[in-house]
């Protein structure tokens, strides 16, 4: 499971070019599901079907993102400095120092214009990436050309650290459950959507194809276990966290009792989320059509947006218990 | 006319914050039931019912929704200190006004609600520069009179929590309580489908209870997906007159309700609801909404292909606080407007609407 996370967290996938993760998530997932395909906009749609004889069956859609935030260049000035925006969250404090790598393989790190004070830190406008270019016409990229940022999978025992854990380890933890997933009496639909870091555009249209009865996404979510951070009692190793509210949406309260019911029958450790800020692909789920009863099962994340973002592995292992067995019984909502 | 008031009080005298609007949907569904011909609810919950218009025929009837959304704002625990409740807001609550305000906490561990009252910390334990004035809505919370150890057995985390303010009867003519918005409107929607029953209408009206309206549309957006009406209006409120607002962004209690203008509305459905408010005369003020409307109107009009819509708002003051106050002859108009305008539908009126 570690192997497979290294894997999935050190493909480069920005939103809108999430082509290399999703061969990567495909190549996994394709002897385990009865059905797969790929839709206009991208996302990957892995279906498992109910056991022959299921009565009217629910149609369930778990939404994983598979895209990340990156930079994509704005222009390239004259002495071969990249100027570059944000894709997504992408907040400049988190860059300082970075390593960056453009789909076509160029690497490069993100330099800054001098600030009044070294403790300043200045707007995205103000950085630019340096690859070692030294004029626009011997610069390896140009206008448009999208970077992911670099950083090598860190195991620390139960605490693992990567870049784009958000949301790798949804991914992670669909797959995994995909994968215990032995039958099931729903018609199950794992969704590895695209584009959720600019407006969870994936989970929005592949809700409206697949027009679910129910679901939920996994994402990850804010943490309050480090010093100074206040106000949030969401812990890393406390169990993976059951949302009940985001800046974006109210997670259905039904949903949230079959989550919590399930926990607490299995004793799964879980933690109850008021998340004040950010929102995830459920959002767009439970807008979609004429409406679908959603939530979200969280993987609380230290540093979430930088390239060092933090999860514990059990709280991982707990969420695929979890959901394997949402999953695999059956539920009236 | 019936007396809305007995109704208006019940419904303002029970919870159903956004998400969670079950206790006030039980009420209206029950009031509605005898008024309309077909009444469901949709997967999320908003209520839907259905009074069939006069135009014969199964195939492309025209409709009409009028949407009134029932959730109301409230607050979340988000953490327990010592017995004392913190909390966050659901919708936009004006915390300036929260302190000393009585409350109910669902506390869900043991399935019981707790009264309470948000107070006030002293200055001593406040930040630099966060004890004078009003107090921000992460420092205040709410004591339930319980030790910290009861505190910690009933109430979780993610617990709601909704204000407990009863309703005030006032002098003029005025009721004052929590969640006027936009249970002002319910009960005027309730005062229209009252008054087409003795009116004959072509259309098919579709009177919705949205929810989630102060957080997400969600309700307006899913219904109208679902229902496909041909027109539709929403019923809100609008800022009233009252001490530090009397420009033009505000309107007098009891004068009328407002008729929007403005991206959000359709120059059309305005003219046809001015044309009958001057026919019945019924004071109406136009409302500019140079932006959005902020209210159901902008996700119903984004709905599909597309749908024509129309903001009606009832002038009220002190906006999410947990002592809203509306004039109940506004509310009468308001109903009485929608019905008139319900019963001058032809049955082409839909291809009237066209621009030039």
């Amino acid at each position: 499971m570690k192997q497979l996370l290294k894997t999935l967290t050190e493909t480069f996938s920005p939103s809108g070019y999430e082509d290399e993760i999703r061969k990567v998530i495909l190549n996994e997932v394709k002897s385990l599901a009865d059905e797969v395909r790929v839709d206009a906009l991208g996302n990957l749609i892995v279906r498992k079907k109910p056991i022959k004889g299921t009565k009217s069956p629910k149609k369930i859609m778990i939404a994983a993102h598979m895209d990340e935030i990156g930079l994509m260049v704005t222009h390239v000035d004259d002495n071969g400095f990249v100027r570059f925006t944000g894709i997504g969250g992408v907040y400049p404090r988190n860059l300082v120092g970075g390593h960056v790598r453009f789909a076509n393989g160029v690497s490069g790190v993100i330099g800054l214009e001098p600030t009044s004070s070294p403790s300043d830190v200045p707007a995205l406008n103000k950085m630019f990436v340096d690859v070692g270019a030294t004029s626009k016409k011997n610069c390896p990229v140009k206008t448009g050309d999208v970077a992911g940022f670099e950083r090598s999978f860190l195991d620390l025992g139960d605490r693992l650290v990567a870049k784009s854990m958000d949301d790798r380890i949804g991914c992670l933890v669909a797959i995994e459950a995909l994968r215990a997933l032995k039958s099931t009496p729903h018609d199950v639909y794992f969704v590895f959507t695209t584009q959720e870091e600019v407006g969870t555009h994936g989970a929005q249209t592949s809700a409206y194809g697949i027009d679910p009865d129910l679901g939920f996404s996994i994402d990850v979510t804010s943490w309050g276990d480090t010093p100074g951070q206040k106000d949030f009692e969401v812990a890393l190793g406390k169990g993976p966290a059951i949302k009940i509210r985001d800046g974006g949406m109210l997670s259905d309260p039904r949903i949230v009792d079959w989550m919590i019911r399930t926990a607490e029958k299995a004793k799964i450790p879980y933690q109850r989320e008021v998340l004040l800020g950010g929102t995830t692909d459920a959002r767009a789920m439970q807008l979609v059509r004429g409406g679908v009863p959603v939530g979200c099962v969280s993987i609380p994340c230290r540093y979430v947006h930088t390239p060092a973002e933090m999860v514990d592995f059990n709280d991982v292992k707990n969420a695929v218990k979890l959901i394997g067995l949402m999953l695999k019984n059956s539920v009236s909502i | 006319m019936t007396d809305i008031l007995p109704f208006l009080k019940s419904i303002i005298s029970v919870a159903g914050l956004s998400g969670y609007e079950t206790p006030v949907a039980n009420l209206i569904e029950e009031k509605w039931t005898p008024l309309v011909d077909e009444i469901s609810r949709s997967r999320l919950g908003s209520i839907h019912g259905l009074k069939k218009g006069s135009v014969s025929g199964k195939a492309s009837r025209p409709s009409v929704l009028i949407a009134t959304h029932m959730d109301a704002i409230g607050l979340m625990v988000t953490r327990i200190v010592d017995g004392f409740i913190y909390v966050t807001n659901i919708g936009g609550v004006d915390a300036r006004v929260l302190p000393g305000t009585p409350v109910l906490v669902h506390a869900t561990k043991s399935a019981k609600e707790l009264y309470g009252v948000v107070a006030m910390p002293p200055a001593n334990l406040l930040p630099e520069g966060q004890s004078a004035g009003a107090i921000g809505l992460k420092y205040l919370m709410i004591d339930t009179g319980l030790t910290p150890r009861e505190v910690s057995k009933r109430v979780h985390i993610g617990d709601r929590v909704s204000f407990n303010t009863e309703p005030v009867e006032m002098s003029g003519g005025c009721i004052s309580g929590h969640t006027l918005d936009n249970r002002a409107s319910v009960a005027a929607l309730t005062i229209c489908l009252e008054e087409l029953q003795a009116k004959s209408h072509i259309w098919d009206v579709w009177a919705l209870a949205s929810i989630q309206e102060e957080v997400t549309f969600g309700g307006s957006y899913t219904s109208t997906y679902q229902l496909r009406p041909t027109i539709a209006i929403a019923l809100d409120m609008t800022f009233g007159n009252g001490t530090g607002s009397n420009d033009h962004t505000a309107f007098p209690i009891g004068k009328g309700v407002t008729l929007g203008i403005g991206p959000s509305v359709h120059p059309f459905l305005h003219k046809r609801f001015k044309e009958v408010a001057e026919r019945v005369e019924i004071p109406v003020k136009d409302e500019a909404l140079p932006d959005h409307s902020s209210t159901d109107a902008d996700a119903m009009q984004l709905t599909a292909e597309g749908i024509p819509t129309m903001v009606v708002s009832i002038p009220q003051r002190y906006m999410h606080t947990p002592v809203e106050l509306v004039a109940l002859k506004d509310i009468q108009r308001a109903g009485r407007l929608l019905a008139e305008f319900v019963a001058s539908l032809e049955a082409d009126f839909i291809n009237k609407i066209a621009w030039d």
